[in-house]
């Protein structure tokens, strides 16, 4: 979170294409994974996920993501195909232990369904800058004041990470320990974090009065700085992709 | 002077101000905890502190709002816990109007409230979409102990949400409580909906 978001700049048809249809395509390419179970689907939709990854040339940009769901998918490997409810077949044996196959296909559909959530998220968060994203929400009818609260944290966490730093030094330098047994570090907890508290806390006084002598309360109607929308092939996008989520869930219910 | 309802919609400016700030202190909590290497996450300390500064419907939009955050710039995978984090806001606040941070002995009871009902809403979640597991090391083996016995899937799950949750949540909302209890007055009367004074 130090260097703000995850967002790439690059050029490419991924970047232009509209923040509410990557938005849109998120929620049907994780339901189309979980409505089905099917392994080849699954994994069709996963291809075509990293597909979108590599046309916006943001595919090695997406490893550290995945990296931090390993603990989670290393857990589902180990804990669905060991422990299985429905463990029956056994697949092979490693020594004395056996590794039943449905627990092993059933982590193999889990596993498939949690990396292309996590790349599917990756294809937003990658590729569209949270201005433009909170931006277009504006525009759809989402209320401003959320859409400042939204960036705003983008701005204050950098500030907040920066004041810890000084807090820490400050306090060990009045006899603070930060090193030694359970107890000692738990002591410490509270005279570290209490001092960030107490500040932004009193920031929030000074940046709502600034905020109200700039109309932020004000009820007429908002304009953009920037009115003109650059991004391209929203409406097909939206009609596809609503079309293969209706498509899947009659398949669902017809078959 | 007319006493507000704690569901009121009108925000303040100083209430949605007091989101982003929140945010920021969930997020130096667990900075701190992992810096003192804490058995705990203590991630949500700022969501508890401003349901019961500013009401639950602040607390609520500062949990969804924070993990919705955490999605764009730490792990997409918190994204699915938005309505957990959400409820933790909803039910402190809610607790804390009706008086339940009135002394510690009351606080630590609505830490266990708050760490049970974490649980529970984020079994279902656990079991739709990672088969159980919380990804908590402890509570995983726990998990898999208890599916190896022939447990019930969701009575396994949920008792590795509640050997993750209850403790974490009981240590947050007890230090959310004295963080709290120790603000000076002319901080609180900002957020209070009780009373006119000082109000932004």
């Amino acid at each position: 979170m130090k260097n703000g978001t995850f967002y790439v700049e690059k050029a490419s048809i991924v970047h232009n294409v509209d923040p509410l249809s990557k938005l849109l395509f998120v929620f049907v390419s994780v339901a189309i994974t979980y409505m089905l179970s099917n392994q080849p689907v699954v994994s069709g939709v996963l291809a075509f996920t990293l597909l979108l990854l590599l046309l916006g040339k943001v595919l090695h940009n997406v490893l550290p993501i995945i990296g931090l769901s390993l603990v989670l998918i290393f857990s589902i490997i180990v804990v669905q195909g060991f422990f299985h409810p429905d463990r029956s077949t056994v697949w092979f044996t490693i020594g004395s232990v056996p590794i039943y196959k449905e627990g092993f296909s059933y982590a193999l559909l889990l596993t498939l369904r949690v990396l292309n959530m996590v790349c599917a998220f990756g294809v937003l968060i990658l590729t569209t800058k949270p201005d433009d994203l909170v931006q277009s929400l504006i525009r759809k009818g989402m209320s401003p004041k959320i859409g400042y609260v939204l960036l705003s944290v983008l701005q204050i966490l950098p500030q907040m990470i920066a004041a810890t730093g000084k807090i820490t030094d400050a306090q060990r330098a009045r006899g603070m320990e930060t090193e030694g047994g359970l107890s000692t570090r738990v002591k410490s907890f509270i005279p570290l974090l209490t001092p960030v508290v107490l500040n932004s806390i009193n920031d929030t006084r000074d940046r709502s009065i600034a905020l109200e002598i700039r109309g932020f309360n004000s009820t007429s109607e908002r304009t953009f700085l920037h009115e003109t929308n650059h991004f391209k092939y929203g409406f097909v996008i939206k009609i596809l992709l609503a079309a293969s989520l209706a498509a899947v869930i009659a398949w669902r219910i017809f078959i | 002077m007319t006493k507000k309802s704690m569901w009121s919609l009108k925000f303040s400016t100083a209430a949605l101000v007091l989101i982003p700030a929140a945010i920021g202190i969930n997020y130096l909590g667990k900075l701190f905890a992992e810096l003192l290497r804490l058995p705990l996450w203590l991630d949500s300390i700022g969501t508890v502190l401003s349901s019961m500064l500013a009401g639950p419907i602040i607390g609520a939009l500062t949990g969804i709002i924070n993990n919705i955050i955490y999605g764009f710039t730490a792990s997409p995978v918190s994204f699915v816990y938005a309505i957990t984090s959400g409820v933790i806001g909803l039910v402190v606040g809610i607790m804390a109007y009706r008086g339940w941070i009135a002394s510690i002995g009351r606080a630590l009871v609505l830490g266990l409230v708050v760490g049970v009902i974490a649980a529970t809403v984020s079994t279902p979640l656990n079991i739709l979409f990672w088969g159980g597991q919380t990804g908590n090391i402890w509570g995983d083996a726990l998990f898999a102990t208890m599916i190896a016995h022939d447990l019930p899937l969701w009575f396994a799950s949920f008792a590795d949400s509640l050997a993750v949750d209850v403790p974490d949540k009981v240590a947050t909302v007890i230090i959310g409580f004295l963080i709290f209890r120790n603000l000076p007055k002319n901080l609180t009367h900002m957020y209070d909906r009780r009373s006119e004074i000082d109000r932004l």
